[in-house]
């Protein structure tokens, strides 16, 4: 089958020879809504997030530049953009093409990040980055999210019949052990966050993708009696037992410990102050306390805590419920498509924006024990911004095709060339 | 389950998934909600804790002014320099940075100092050097940018290492702090009752303690909004409760009549050989004490500082124990106010309140008479009067004069222990005065004094000329002041009022009297013999021609140390017609003469002469004294010679011409300056013609007759300083007013200060 998608990428090229730019590029109009949604929410991301950067960039950065960070992350935003449109052009079926190719170079790379790490001072047991010149640093799980949805739609779609067949366990039993690949490299690199939502990612793909219900209930089964054994053993103690102890402690508003206030609770705690001094209305826009240098980077994992400092209740709710309706609006796509891969990839990836930005929400109000995830479009970072966007890219490329019968690109293809 | 189509599954799962989703949005919401509305006050209040710094803002503590508005005592701006030592990584390079860079700025810190302060210790705040003034402060700012690049090493789990280089500021361990200092522009003057302020800004001994409060004024409070490194956030969270400055405080002080008072002390403190010479001038209307000293006094802008006799005696301790132990009770020597603190045994001058508490309770009159024996025997005991042969007979004020023991001992015998202890109690001998300062000594029955119940014979005896019982010199200069003022027993006091900022009164001491002691009769009576005692008893030395000085000698005893040791005292006030100030000199044992008469009246001479013509008191000549007052000289610059000549003749001066000129171009004595009579006139006639100039004799020891020889073949104009109702076979000279050797112009004036060494004792 390998072999098969290699001829046809193959093929593909040999039509860019004869000058058909056609077959890559779509048309139509894309989803009008989604657009503006999105907009909405990266305008306010990166607004807020000059706003929670501001004191730790002045404290962090060469020459205390107040904007250095916010300026890096315009600058993302704004390739991301670019890039955004021109990806919305691109076929999605050209796309489906490289899944393989994208997986296998993605799980290459998590491979490479356990080998060749770039460590930063002070988190030596992180692996999570490698250093590739010109560019930067490359987190290799945020590549592999994306890889992996990409992979997973274009198998379920291909493997629809088999897949929704009862009997027919094989393609379920690849699917699994793909998702289980990928998050036992990620696990390694010392990213149980990352691990847990590429997990629900690959698991809901499953789902959508048609996979037989009694299979997740299984899967259900084995894992809480997974997590009752490392909850048991202690394995997860050593880890995250610390968080998981502040976080009940918060969640029933008890007091911590004076060394938990100070180490496992301090970032939590502070983000608790920060929200909770918001109120109803916040304290207005710019005037958190809490970012200047309480709470640990205010612009990265723990944005929203300042979101919710300034602008209070009513408007944090208003940021959530943006996001919830971008999601839905993407699900509100996917359904309005005839193609099953297109369906897939943007069911995936709304789900993942959807599960990141619901994540980090709940880890910042104490909702679930502390895990690093970034606010999508909130927080900073460059890479994870450009991705996310050209993922929206794709979303919208898929959007123009709604509630069309979309063309057979293979046929399409071998028709112009002459092959068969 | 029943068969769907593909896309009815998907449908399905896809609004499933997204109602799950919606739901967890919900459940994040309403904790959001809990965490933002229902407990967000609580964590409101944890954040402000977290953010805000309350901090102290100090009041300027308050000008402390002599009665003139001179500043005696007064604080400015400084600075604390702090160091932050958890800021400080564990880095030796580091330490050793900072500890060096802040050595190189700080004078008297060495780097040594800053390690052993600050390795170790985690503390945010390690006081470096405090009261640092602005010069060095600056020096400080402009070192906060120096930076040090040093390699930080992180350990890996494997056990390797990663160097990273980082760049450390001074600026992140080191910290400046308002600090203030207090400047006493006088230094020692008036030290006893100014006292001083420690380096924690609170008042440590008189007024600066006994009015700390009023001084120190209300702290005010600043809350800011500060970041996680303690840098201030913005203005915007500023709340400020403003501090009250301290008040100013105006005393009763004179600082001219203390510089009187306390050069004539340092003067008897030479010259006598004592261990200490403590006096009080006071007001005796209102009890406002206008200068009080002791000397030897300590300087106020180092009060840690020894005499160069304690800081031997520190040498010689043994072991740092002892010397510091040494060293602290030097201290409190130095710092201890005498004249309130400590008591003595009064002597003679008491003698004055037996006198008043005889002619007032009725048991004497002005004419009770008794004859002296040279001693008298009081139950076994003999008790020898300072004449050995006795007085004979006479009458009170002669007593009084002569400064009789015996005499005095049947006074107190006649009056019997009960009026005498009421009168003894009147006099506020038995209380404090209730003066506003510190560590004012409490009376106490049966060991400072006698009390009633116990108070045998023989202690009524002896302590009816002043013996075998101690009171501090505010009481007697009290008790002085009640005889000079009608009889009205005042609250001594130092503070005259309390001012604002703005110079307005917040309080104004009212002088208060406590009770009427004796009538305005027995007063005046009392004050009569008193004039008598300094005209010609045993006060003759303190004499002031046209002042009209009263007062009584005192010698007493140390009977606490046995023989030998003796404190000499002159109580008095003047003028006799309306009395106006008060005075004691004490002298603590002599050594050569002892008496009051002897070394305390020249003082109190001196400093009435000062004191009241400084208060612009006129002086209240006799025709005697009129006629003997010397006269300013008349200007003969410009006048004919032989014209200057023959009318300076005419009025008894002597003349000498120098120049061949025919007109006078300058003359000695100048214009206006006083020339005694019958003294030197030196006219010179040309403006080149050379000056006649002598060398000053010494003339200690010599009398009146050989001085005015002595000076007129040296060509100098004297100017007797004396008694001079006494006669000129008993004056001595003992200062002069120019030193001997001294090169000076012909017909320069020398004032020459006699005192007369016979009937002046108390002690034979």
């Amino acid at each position: 089958m390998t072999f098969r998608k290699i001829r046809e990428t193959y093929l593909r090229f040999s039509f860019l020879r004869k000058g058909g730019l056609k077959s890559y590029v779509t048309t139509g109009g894309f989803d009008g809504v989604f657009l503006t949604l999105l907009i909405i929410i990266l305008i306010t991301g990166l607004v807020m997030m000059f706003s929670a950067s501001y004191v730790y960039s002045w404290y962090n950065s060469p020459g205390n530049d107040p904007y250095f960070i916010f300026f890096k992350q315009l600058k993302f935003a704004i390739i991301g953009i670019v890039l955004m449109f021109i990806v919305s052009y691109i076929r999605f079926d050209v796309v489906e093409d490289f899944s393989v190719v994208l997986l296998i170079l993605s799980i290459f790379m998590l491979v490479y990040v356990l080998i060749n790490p770039y460590v930063i001072p002070g988190k030596e047991d992180f692996k999570r980055w490698f250093s590739v010149p010109f560019i930067g640093t490359v987190q290799p799980s945020e590549i592999a999210k994306v890889a992996l949805i990409i992979y997973l739609a274009w198998s379920l779609s291909k493997r629809r019949l088999q897949v929704e067949k009862d009997n027919d366990r094989i393609p379920t039993v690849v699917h699994a052990f793909i998702i289980c690949l990928v998050c036992g490299l990620v696990y390694l690199e010392n990213h149980l966050s990352a691990v847990i939502i590429i997990f629900a990612i690959g698991i809901v793909m499953m789902f959508f993708g048609g996979t037989n219900a009694r299979v997740f209930a299984l899967g259900a089964a084995f894992l809480v009696i997974a997590v009752f054994v490392a909850l048991k053993t202690g394995v997860l103690k050593d880890y995250a037992g610390q968080r998981i102890d502040v976080w009940q402690k918060l969640l029933h508003n008890e007091q911590l410990t004076a060394q938990e206030e100070q180490r496992d609770g301090w970032q939590i705690l502070q983000s608790l102050y920060a929200i909770g001094s918001g109120g109803m209305f916040g304290m207005g826009f710019g005037n958190s306390k809490q970012k200047h240098l309480y709470l640990p980077e205010p612009q990265n994992d723990f944005i929203f805590a300042i979101v919710c400092e300034e602008l209070g209740y009513i408007r944090a709710i208003i940021i959530m419920l943006l996001f919830l309706l971008l999601v839905l609006r993407g699900f509100y796509i996917a359904l309005h498509h005839k193609n099953r891969f297109a369906q897939l990839l943007v069911l995936g990836i709304c789900f993942q924006l959807g599960l990141e930005a619901g994540l980090n929400i709940a880890v910042v109000t104490g909702t679930v024990p502390n895990t690093g995830i970034a606010l999508p479009f909130f927080s900073s970072g460059g890479s994870a911004l450009l991705t996310l966007l050209v993922e929206m890219g794709m979303v919208l490329s898929v959007s123009r095709t709604m509630d069309k019968k979309p063309k057979k690109v293979k046929e399409e293809v071998e028709a112009v060339n002459g092959n068969s | 389950m029943a068969k769907k189509t593909t896309s009815q599954r998907l449908a399905q799962r896809v609004i499933l998934i997204g109602v799950i989703m919606a739901l967890g949005f919900a459940v994040v919401a309403i904790n959001l909600a809990r965490v933002m509305l229902v407990h967000g006050n609580e964590y409101k209040t944890k954040a402000e804790q977290n953010q805000l710094r309350d901090s102290d803002i100090k009041p300027t503590r308050g000008i402390i002014y002599d009665s003139n508005g001179v500043i005696l005592a007064q604080s400015a701006a400084a600075w604390k320099i702090y160091i932050n030592a958890g800021a400080i990584p564990d880095n030796e390079e580091v330490r050793e940075f900072v500890a060096k860079e802040l050595s190189g700025v700080l004078e008297d810190v060495d780097k040594q100092t800053i390690r052993e302060k600050t390795d170790g210790s985690k503390s945010p705040y390690v006081v470096i050097k405090s009261q640092v003034e602005y010069e060095e402060k600056e020096k400080v700012v402009a070192a906060l940018d120096n930076t040090f690049d040093y390699v930080a090493e992180y350990e890996r789990d494997d056990g390797s290492t990663v160097k990273n280089t980082k760049t450390y500021k001074l600026r992140t361990a080191v910290g400046i702090d308002d600090d203030v200092i207090r400047y006493y522009p006088y230094g020692s003057l008036a030290s006893c009752v100014i006292g001083f302020a420690g380096a924690d800004g609170v008042g440590k001994s008189g007024v600066e303690s006994e009015y700390n409060d009023e001084l120190t004024g209300v702290t005010g409070r600043l809350i800011t909004a500060k970041n996680a490194r303690s840098d201030i956030m913005t203005n915007e969270y500023e709340t400020v409760y403003k501090a009250e400055n301290g008040a100013g405080v105006v005393l009763t002080i004179d600082s001219t009549i203390q510089r009187y008072l306390e050069d004539g002390l340092n003067g008897v403190y030479e010259t006598s050989g004592g261990v200490g010479a403590y006096g009080i001038v006071m007001n005796v209307k209102t009890g406002a004490v206008l200068a009080m000293a002791n000397v030897p006094s300590f300087d106020l802008n180092n009060p840690y500082g020894l005499t160069e006799d304690q800081k031997k005696e520190v040498e010689l301790a043994e072991d740092d124990e002892e010397k510091a132990s040494l060293r602290s009770s030097f201290y409190y020597k130095n710092w201890r106010n005498f004249t309130v603190s400590d008591t003595y045994e009064p002597g003679s001058v008491f003698k004055i309140v037996t006198t008043s508490a005889g002619l007032e309770s009725g048991t004497i009159d002005e004419d009770y008479g008794y004859t002296c024996t040279g001693a008298i025997t009081v139950a076994d005991q003999t008790i020898k009067c300072n004449n050995h042969a006795g007085h004979g007979y006479q009458k009170l004020r002669k007593g009084l004069m002569n400064s009789c023991n015996p005499f005095f001992i049947s006074i107190g015998q006649k009056l019997g222990k009960e009026t005498f202890f009421r009168y003894f109690e009147a006099f506020g001998f038995t209380e404090r005065t209730g003066v506003d300062l510190p560590a004012e000594y409490m009376p106490t029955p049966d060991k400072t004094y006698h009390s009633l119940e116990n108070m045998s014979f023989v202690d009524l005896s002896s302590s009816a000329f002043g013996q075998t019982f101690q009171v501090t010199p505010l009481q007697m200069i009290t008790a002085i002041s009640t005889i000079a003022n009608g009889g009205n027993l005042v609250t001594p006091y130092v503070v005259d009022r309390l001012i604002d900022e703005n110079g307005n009164t917040v309080m104004q001491t009212q002088p208060s009297i406590r009770r009427q002691v004796i009538s305005a009769e027995t007063s005046a009576l009392v004050t009569s013999m008193m004039e008598d005692v300094v005209t010609s008893g045993t006060g003759k030395n303190a004499y002031v021609a046209g002042y009209h000085v009263c007062g009584k000698t005192g010698t007493s005893q140390k009977l606490s140390k046995g023989q030998g040791y003796y404190v000499a005292s002159f109580g008095c006030f003047a003028p006799s017609y309306d009395p106006e100030i008060a005075a004691l000199i004490l002298v603590d044992e002599p050594k050569g003469q002892i008496n009051g008469g002897q070394i305390c009246t020249p003082v109190a001479a001196k400093l009435f002469e000062e004191t009241l013509t400084y208060l612009n008191i006129e002086p209240q000549y006799t025709e005697e004294e009129r006629a003997k007052l010397d006269t300013p000289a008349l200007n003969y610059v410009g006048t004919r010679v032989s014209d200057a000549r023959s009318q300076l003749l005419d009025e008894n001066y002597n003349v000498k011409v120098v120049g061949n000129g025919d007109i006078v171009t300058s003359q000695v004595p100048a214009y206006g300056t006083i020339i005694p009579k019958r003294g030197l006139i030196v006219l010179y006639t040309s403006s080149d013609a050379e000056r006649l100039t002598t060398t000053v004799p010494d003339f200690s020891d010599y009398s009146v007759y050989d001085v005015r020889d002595v000076a007129e073949s040296v060509g100098l104009n004297v100017t007797i300083a004396a008694n001079s109702t006494l006669s000129n076979s008993e004056l001595v000279c003992y200062s002069q007013s120019l030193p001997a050797g001294a090169e000076v112009e012909q017909g320069t004036t020398i004032v020459l200060n006699f005192k007369s060494n016979s009937g002046v004792t108390d002690v034979g």
